[in-house]
């Protein structure tokens, strides 16, 4: 129960971070090597590494829509509806599938007071870091962009208008920390 | 028992006693002429056998300490099994050609029983009363000489008891240990007087016992049976099972922490024993148990407590000492957890300024509305630290300077189900918190052995749903009730309040070597809390430890979430996150992931070498869990799922943030579901839930470095290096460009998680922008994912 209300938080407040992020101080900041850390406190975390997949064979509904994914005449993918307009038609993510890779991403709280050309001294508080792994792998990564009268694909009166499809296959590399903080009035 | 001797040799003279006041105090009960058929009776062949019924009772045994008494009342000694009458005691005394005193005894359904302990000076409040039934059989030799000198004595015991109950009871409710049986052997036991400390030594105690059934009981009418109304078996928590083979030394003092009393030193080793829970033939197994602790100075005094109540004070100077188990196993396939190891030491230490202590004043009442018996213990700990260590597989993770504190009260009653001068009490033994601020922080995580570079990681721990650290103070209560799904088991209903919490989510290490820093993380502060359980069975089953909750609702409201420390970091704002389950479950059972493909596919390790994957072996022993959470749909603001995220509050006078001030964001209402209503009831069926599968194992791990250069121990190393574990090296690890075979064995440790969700469909019925003049703006109009399968191999490594 907590722990997935944790997670949500998590997520919520990066995006949060992200959004305040000022960005004067983005552009100002340069990667800090390991040595310049070693005379940071508390700067112990986690290095994770992995891969998650999406509907990698199919998901858990199987009804006239969906299905596993060697039935050529169901969906295998998942789906996300949602609608900006009370009684309106719903914007949807449809046959999300997919799989990512990635290794050594780091996750710890450290405090920044010098470096970055001396902008450090002057940012001078803690931030949440995440340490972007150097390459994320995307393989048959997928989804469609689609317009739908309904939410669910079998609602009475069900239609749906694809707009465009996305497929990504390949090598993201990223480098760098995202670094994550409070700013303005709590 | 109305003075307390004080000088050791007066005490030794009273032990010398002891026996012998036991049978005079059980003959007073029942002391008659024999006649000639009850003489015929005494078999004098090698000495003199006595035999009695022996039914007895006494309105009140007192103790006095300084003055201030604590009192057994409605005391009684007769038959368990006819009320109201003896319980048969037969005794051959021997006395040996070594001019030992050899004593054959048997004891057959005796109970021994007291209705309330009181205190002098608490008057109309009672602890509860206790019952103990016991057949015994056993031998007991004594002879001169102890184990340093003429002047002690050496016991040899053994002895079988059967048919044991021993129940707590209060208000008429009863928890009892049923069916007892245990064999313990004692030889050369010595007792001495050393100094002016009366020591006993027991250089080996085997035995074993077993309790058939833990029964609750709410119906006085059939007070210390094991059945109730038609004969139906009380319902039972399950069974209990242990063997174990120990020395120990106790020494008593007279004098306590104040004026009279007593001083307990005492050393116990566990040379081997094992402990099983069993819930219907299925058990919870401790197996390969082996330690040592030691108490030193526990005083026992009647004294009054912090805030001047009566009450019998256990206070103790320090605690310290070692627990291996060996294997924990779960289940009908033998499978094991792994093996545990805690290390700990209990004494006095400041924590944030403030001394604690380790004391315990056992005091009457309970809680106020449950009647006037129970028990209330005003508590203060101090766990200056611990070491709690995890194996699997032989791989080590070692949880490292655990240190917690705390003060406040802990109320234990037995209650029915009822509403009772107001409050809701479910069936069971009551565990209730009342206002008690406690605490605790963990330093870091150490992978491999105690010696180990202190690492982070410690946010790892949230899986478990344990924070890294945490402070609060706590009100409410759990009660554990008889009886679980099916069968034997546990029922739990709880309600818990935390007032001014303060979490971490990610923490820093508050000791680096260098003495006490601030912890820096991030932290969930100005917290409350407010959690209810209802209905959770717990069972022990063939497929592992199986909870099914009925209903489970909570609402955590963080004034700020901060990042630095929990005082003075700076906020993100408000979170309030708020949760409402029905029918929800977990399966916890051992045995990690086994074989994993990682990175690719294939079932064995040449498949999946060539399809990309990396095959690890993760063996035999880890941790498996599955989950199935059922979101329920919102029945008002109290009971949903939502979050809701606050800034720009306006600040009271002294700069404190005003909750419901500022500008919202609430996300509404999210709730799993089936996908439709299949079975015709007008609602969406919800029995799906969100399903999650996590396996959990302590593994090698891939590390690489991200920066040319020395990292942040100085080890020096070239991007994309792989760490490589090495004690010859100062810090414990080198870089490698190209691991060989020989150094890939030697990758550090980490958790790797295998990990399956899936759910059929997930909604959020609005998200909202709120603001504190303007009011509520809808801003999506629901939103639905469906058909979700996510799954991940994750590895997560501690780093320095």
């Amino acid at each position: 129960m907590s722990r997935g209300t944790f997670r949500f938080s998590l997520a919520s407040l990066v995006c949060f971070g992200l959004q305040a992020l000022p960005v004067s101080v983005l552009a100002e900041m340069a990667p800090l090597g390991d040595d310049a850390l070693s005379d940071v406190s508390g700067q112990g975390g986690i290095y994770l590494s992995g891969d998650i997949s999406i509907n990698e064979v199919g998901g858990p509904v199987e009804n006239s829509y969906f299905g596993r994914c060697e039935e050529q005449d169901k969906k295998c993918g998942a789906r996300f509806a949602y609608r900006l307009k009370e009684d309106g038609g719903w914007m949807v993510l449809d046959e999300i599938r997919g799989k990512f890779s990635f290794e050594g991403l780091t996750l710890r709280v450290r405090s920044i007071d010098s470096g970055f050309g001396g902008d450090g001294e002057v940012f001078d508080r803690d931030v949440i870091e995440l340490g972007l792994p150097d390459t994320v792998r995307f393989s048959d990564v997928q989804f469609k962009l689609a317009a739908s009268s309904t939410a669910r694909p079998t609602d009475p009166g069900f239609q749906q208008t694809d707009i465009f499809a996305i497929e990504m296959q390949g090598d993201v590399v990223m480098q760098g920390n995202l670094l994550v903080f409070p700013d303005g009035n709590p | 028992m109305t003075n307390v001797r004080r000088g050791p040799r007066q005490l030794m003279n009273g032990l010398r006693a002891l026996p012998l006041m036991c049978f005079a105090a059980a003959g007073y009960g029942d002391m008659r002429q024999l006649d000639d058929t009850a003489l015929s009776r005494i078999q004098g062949q090698s000495g003199i056998t006595l035999e009695m019924d022996l039914n007895m009772a006494a309105d009140s045994l007192s103790y006095y300490d300084d003055g201030q008494a604590v009192r057994l009342e409605g005391f009684k000694v007769g038959s368990s099994e006819s009320p109201g009458q003896g319980a048969l005691h037969r005794t051959r005394i021997d006395i040996g050609a070594d001019a030992s005193l050899n004593l054959e005894y048997l004891v057959e359904d005796r109970r021994i029983e007291f209705s309330d302990i009181r205190l002098a000076g608490a008057p109309g409040l009672s602890m509860g009363g206790v019952f103990f039934d016991h057949s015994l059989e056993g031998m007991l030799t004594i002879r001169q000489g102890g184990a340093v000198g003429g002047n002690g004595y050496t016991f040899d015991t053994a002895y079988t008891m059967t048919g044991g109950r021993l129940g707590y009871r209060t208000n008429g409710n009863a928890v009892f240990l049923d069916d007892i049986t245990m064999s313990v052997e004692a030889l050369g036991v010595t007792l001495d007087v050393v100094g002016n400390t009366l020591e006993l030594v027991s250089p080996m105690v085997k035995g074993n016992w077993s309790v058939g059934a833990i029964r609750f009981s709410d119906n006085p009418v059939y007070h210390g049976a094991s059945s109730g109304p038609g004969g139906v078996p009380l319902a039972s928590y399950g069974a209990l099972e242990s063997s174990f083979e120990l020395s120990s030394r106790t020494g008593i003092t007279a004098g306590g922490r104040q004026g009279q009393g007593l001083r307990i030193d005492h050393e116990t080793t566990i040379h081997t024993a094992s402990f099983l829970y069993v819930d219907d033939g299925n058990a919870l197994a401790l197996r390969d148990i082996t330690g040592n602790y030691r108490i030193h100075d526990l005083r026992l005094d009647v004294d009054e407590d912090w805030e001047g109540r009566a009450a019998v004070a256990l206070t103790l100077g320090k605690l310290d000492g070692q627990v291996n188990i060996g294997a924990v196993e779960l289940g009908s396939g033998g499978l094991s957890f792994g093996s545990v190891n805690l290390s700990f030491v209990l004494e006095d230490h400041v924590f944030n300024g403030r001394g604690y202590t380790n004391a315990l004043y056992l005091q009457g009442g309970g809680h106020p509305d449950a009647g006037p018996q129970g028990l209330r213990l005003a508590t203060e700990w101090s766990l200056r630290l611990a070491d709690l260590s995890y194996t699997e597989d032989g791989n080590r993770v070692i949880i490292s300077g655990l240190q917690s504190w705390g003060r406040g009260d802990v109320t234990v009653n037995v209650t029915r189900d009822e509403v009772r001068n107001g409050t809701r009490f479910y069936d069971g033994l009551r565990v209730g918190f009342d206002g008690l601020k406690a605490g605790y922080r963990i330093n870091g995580l150490r992978v491999g052995s105690d010696d180990a570079p202190l690492q982070g990681g410690t946010e790892l721990l949230l899986a478990l749903g344990v924070y890294p650290a945490y402070e609060f103070e706590l009100d409410g209560h759990v009660t554990l009730g008889a009886g679980g799904a099916s069968g034997d088991g546990l029922t739990i209903n709880s309600d818990i309040y935390i007032r001014d919490g303060k979490a971490a989510v990610i923490a820093a290490p508050y000791d680096e070597g260098n003495g006490e820093i601030p912890q820096k993380g991030l932290w969930l502060t100005e917290m409350t809390y407010e959690g209810h359980v209802r209905n959770m069975t717990v069972d022990v089953t063939e497929e592992g430890l199986v909870m099914e909750t009925g209903e489970a609702w909570s609402d955590m409201d963080v004034g700020n979430v901060r990042v630095g420390t929990s005082t003075d970091g700076a906020s993100f704002g408000r979170l309030k996150l708020q949760s409402f389950e029905q029918g929800s479950s977990m399966v916890i059972s051992p045995g990690g992931a086994g074989n994993v493909c990682v990175g690719g596919t294939g079932s064995s390790s040449s498949s999946c070498s060539d399809s990309g994957g990396s095959w690890e072996a993760r063996g035999e022993e880890g941790v498996t869990i599955a989950m199935k959470k059922i979101l329920a749909r919102a029945e008002g603001p109290d009971k949903r799922n939502a979050v809701l995220w606050e800034t720009n509050r306006v600040v009271d006078g002294q700069g404190k943030a005003i909750n419901g001030t500022g500008t919202q964001l609430l996300i509404n209402d999210i709730h799993t579901s089936d996908g439709g209503d299949f079975n015709g009831d007008g609602i969406d069926d919800n029995t799906y839930g969100i399903r999650t599968d996590l396996a959990v194992d302590i593994y090698q791990t891939k590390v690489t470095k991200k920066d040319s250069g020395p990292d942040s121990r100085g080890v020096v190393g070239s991007r994309g290096d792989e760490k490589i574990m090495d004690p010859n090296a100062p810090q414990g690890y080198r870089y490698v460009s190209e691991p060989g075979q020989a150094e890939l064995v030697n990758r550090p440790l980490g958790f790797a998680v295998k990990a399956e969700t899936r759910f059929k469909e997930l909604s959020i019925n609005n998200i909202d922008l709120i603001h504190r003049n303007g009011g509520a703006q809808t801003a999506v109009f629901g939103a639905k994912l469906q058909n979700f399968d996510i799954r991940a191999n994750l590895t997560a490594t501690p780093i320095p």
